[in-house]
């Protein structure tokens, strides 16, 4: 892990020197424990402030996808020939490399407008979890000892497996090491336990019909509507999000509980065969809401139904964006008298 | 609403997505033909099922209907060449989630039905408006106003 930071360090500062990238999207040390912060060097004298470890949770491929549409809005009034680009150099992780794809397959940038530094993934620590073996003490500190991790909290000290706090989407990750990069840096990280990726899911629809409405009603009081989901989630980039239009106004905004269930339905069905189970929401959400089952759903439908992983390769279309003449259509209705 | 199924008088509402050029011919023809169909679609035209936003699905069972039809040209028949193609992939999909998420698939349902087919377009309202009728009024996502 080291390691793979000290190139990282190398590598970030050597393309800002050579002016091939203009800012490098990275992570640096947080203020809190457990957690690190995404950071934009500009200056090569920075890049030592760039970490790489296992608290590395959210997904930068959303600051590239904003700093270059911020950058392209600044250029709106700008005379063409006076025009300029801004090239984003991004770490990224398998996830972040998916998204960084659906990007590509979206148009949102051209290929050249982003270096992107792979990284391999060991998987990210779910705060969540931490917090529930501590019993819901506050952390003070934390740090990675070999697959151990060493939590400080307000009673006492408390050294916890770091293969029971890796975060549910990380266990049974495809796509550990980057689909795409400019530059790799370190070794491949080992692959996961890929067969039971679909397990949460196939277990969830075997339950009756009620179970689940019960379940996804329970989990949905939850939600306060932060939209914290929406906005780390790398392929929410809307201008406009359906839930801020108000012609016409989609989705009420007040507390009512149908209002909540339908932002989320839609919210997560916009991520059809886009979902790249990169765990940013989940994390990122203050209320514990269990998105990824919902979403998982998705996912698993988009590759039984299309043969499609999101963001797995740039000459694959996403699932939703084609067709093919023979595609599944048992869910469509025939009347039994007609022949 | 007190509409509960105990309520012998309880109609099922049904919103009916029907394509311009295929269903809502369709209809039109079961019309002038004098087919008898139960009057509880509201038909709503759309120029092509794949003009269909998943979104008018969810939002309509959240006005309060009791069953969604969405209905288009059979596969490769469409006026628009592929609309209905696309739409089937988006339409599988939602189908699946919703049901995933504990509403019932019988409350949403998507047929073929083309401009000569009245009597078909008869059986599939008469079969939907079954079905619904079976599950009740709706209570699932239903906004209380």
């Amino acid at each position: 892990m080291e390691n793979v930071e000290k190139q990282l360090r190398e590598e970030a500062k050597r393309l800002l020197a050579d002016k091939k990238v203009d800012v490098i999207v990275g992570y640096e040390e947080g203020t809190l424990p457990l957690q690190t912060v995404p950071c934009f060097i500009t200056n090569p004298d920075d890049a030592g402030k760039l970490v790489w470890n296992s608290f590395c949770s959210q997904n930068l491929a959303k600051y590239v996808h904003d700093i270059i549409h911020q950058h392209r809005e600044s250029q709106v009034r700008v005379k063409p020939e006076d025009k300029t680009r801004k090239v984003v150099g991004v770490v990224a992780r398998g996830c972040t490399t998916r998204s960084l794809v659906i990007h590509l397959q979206e148009r949102q940038y051209d290929r050249d407008e982003v270096v992107i530094i792979g990284v391999p993934c060991t998987g990210f620590v779910a705060k969540r979890k931490v917090s529930t073996l501590v019993d819901g003490k506050e952390i003070l500190e934390a740090a990675v000892n070999g697959d151990k991790i060493s939590v400080r909290t307000t009673s006492g000290d408390k050294d916890v497996p770091l293969k029971d706090v890796i975060a549910d989407n990380c266990l049974n990750c495809h796509f550990n090491n980057p689909v795409i990069s400019d530059i790799m840096v370190g070794n491949e990280a080992p692959p996961r336990d890929v067969d039971r990726e679909y397990d949460s899911v196939n277990k969830f629809e075997n339950l009756p019909l009620e179970e689940r409405w019960s379940y996804f009603t329970k989990e949905m009081e939850k939600c306060i509507r932060c939209y914290a989901c929406r906005n780390t989630c790398p392929s929410c980039y809307c201008k406009i999000c359906f839930v801020e239009q108000s012609q016409p106004a989609w989705v009420g905004t007040g507390d009512d509980p149908t209002d909540v269930q339908v932002f989320q339905i839609m919210r997560m069905f916009h991520m059809a065969g886009r979902c790249v189970d990169c765990g940013s929401c989940v994390e990122v959400c203050p209320m514990g809401v269990d998105l990824r089952n919902f979403l998982k759903k998705l996912d698993k439908d988009g590759f039984e139904l299309f043969a499609h992983k999101a963001g797995e390769s740039i000459d694959k279309p996403a699932p939703l964006s084609t067709f093919e003449m023979g595609d599944k259509e048992k869910f469509i209705f025939e009347p039994e008298s007609s022949s | 609403m007190a509409e509960n199924k105990s309520n012998e008088n309880w109609e099922p509402k049904i919103v009916a997505f029907c394509c311009n050029w295929c269903t809502y011919t369709g209809a039109d023809l079961a019309g002038i033909s004098r087919i008898q169909y139960p009057p509880n679609v509201r038909v709503i035209r759309v120029p092509c099922s794949g003009r269909v936003n998943p979104f008018y699905v969810v939002k309509a069972l959240q006005e309060g209907v009791d069953g969604v039809l969405v209905s288009g040209c059979h596969p490769g028949e469409c006026h628009y060449i592929t609309g209905n193609l696309s739409a089937r992939r988006k339409f599988a999909m939602l189908k699946n989630f919703l049901t995933y998420i504990g509403i019932d698939p019988d409350r949403t349902m998507f047929s073929w039905v083309s401009a000569s087919e009245g009597e078909k377009f008869a059986q599939v309202v008469r079969g939907v408006t079954e079905r619904v009728k079976a599950l009740g009024p709706a209570n699932k996502l239903v906004k209380k106003v």
